[in-house]
């Protein structure tokens, strides 16, 4: 498919190793250690799993706009892949959400996924379109790659602790 | 939407006698329609307050029909204005709340359910001129009352909305996307770049 619109430069794209399969498995990782940490079960552990992991299925939604404007003959690093379904933003709706079900599960598995996504230092948007805020994330001055495996070690020895315990 | 706009002359077409009937010989501006169709609406949360449903419900069908008669005098005399859009909006919402609180003061539904109703309707609002989805699923709903609880209806007009909401917002992310890869140029600044470009 040839790609149309603007061509993108990726002088400054992320680099490979914080892509998205690295994210996800990290995703699945701090949500898996909530979940034992907070002994949780039945449908509390789906809500977990929902909101910590399931809650990037929007990336699907941004893969039209990609082979449009990339192609599949080339593979460029750091596309927008970001929805308003993994930014502050959401909280409007996963509060409510909370309220009804009675259970503060979602929002608080879906602030650990924002607080991950918001390790990698590319632009996010966290109250649009509310407003035109464009933010880089936390601890900006570190390596992205430094920061995941940072967490990803953390969180693994807390799984390995939380299943010897 | 060209269906919307059809549908909405058609409307406009049947509407046309009642339509001169308000404007003409009655001397009713949109405006003035806007506020009638909010007064009824008024009227209608206390008849439900009281508990005389099925009298609220007829007063808030009447309010309904007047709400839709404002923009069909506006397009019929080209009165139409972004402040008159703004007015039958809020004047909705506030018919809205009041209706809402009605149930809950009636005791027919809880409060909690009723400010997640209103919290999920304000949501879809919020974003409504910006992502062009609204189906519409709100106080029209509470007429299936007749046939359903209460309870299940707030929860389906919370629900639905909610996912409008998120539906809306998705749309919007879209729309970004599109002036994002329009603009191109260097991956790392896309969504400033193409941000600022913004109204």
């Amino acid at each position: 498919m040839a790609p149309a619109g603007g061509r993108y430069s990726t002088a400054h794209a992320i680099p490979p190793l914080t892509g998205p399969l690295l994210k996800i498995f990290t995703h699945i990782l701090v949500t898996t250690v909530g979940v034992k940490a907070l002994q949780l079960h039945g449908g509390d552990v789906a809500l977990a799993y929902a909101f910590g992991v399931a809650i990037d299925i929007d990336h699907v939604l941004k893969l039209p706009y990609y082979l449009k404007a990339v192609g599949l003959e080339e593979k460029q690093l750091g596309y927008y892949w970001r929805s308003s379904l993994q930014e502050p933003v959401g909280f409007f709706w996963i509060v409510p959400l909370c309220f009804f079900l009675g259970t503060y599960i979602p929002a608080l598995f879906y602030f650990l996924h924002l607080c991950l996504d918001y390790s990698v230092r590319f632009e996010k948007m966290p109250l649009y379109p509310y407003s035109k805020w464009v933010a880089r994330g936390w601890l900006i001055d570190m390596k992205d790659n430094t920061k995941e495996l940072i967490v990803f070690v953390t969180f693994a020895c807390l799984l390995i602790a939380l299943y010897v315990r | 939407m060209p269906a919307d706009r059809s549908l909405r002359s058609l409307n406009d077409r049947i509407y046309r006698p009642v339509l001169r009937l308000l404007h003409e010989v009655l001397g009713l501006s949109p405006t003035g329609v806007t506020y009638i169709s909010l007064v009824l609406s008024l009227a209608a949360a206390v008849a439900i307050a009281l508990q005389h449903l099925h009298a609220g419900l007829i007063l808030m069908a009447v309010s309904q029909i007047f709400d839709g008669l404002d923009g069909g005098i506006a397009r019929m005399y080209g009165l139409g204005s972004p402040a008159g859009q703004r007015l039958d909006t809020y004047a909705d919402r506030i018919g809205e709340v009041a209706i809402f609180a009605a149930f809950a003061a009636a005791g027919t539904v809880s409060v909690k359910l009723v400010i997640l109703a209103l919290v999920a309707i304000a949501l879809v609002t919020s974003i409504e001129a910006k992502s062009g989805f609204d189906p519409g699923f709100k106080r029209f709903v509470l007429y299936f009352g007749l046939w359903f609880p209460y309870p299940t209806l707030f929860t389906v007009i919370y629900a639905a909305n909610t996912a409008v909401y998120v539906i809306g917002l998705l749309i919007i992310d879209c729309k970004f996307q599109v002036k994002m890869d329009k603009l191109g140029g260097d991956l790392d600044t896309v969504a400033s770049r193409a941000i600022a470009l913004e109204d």
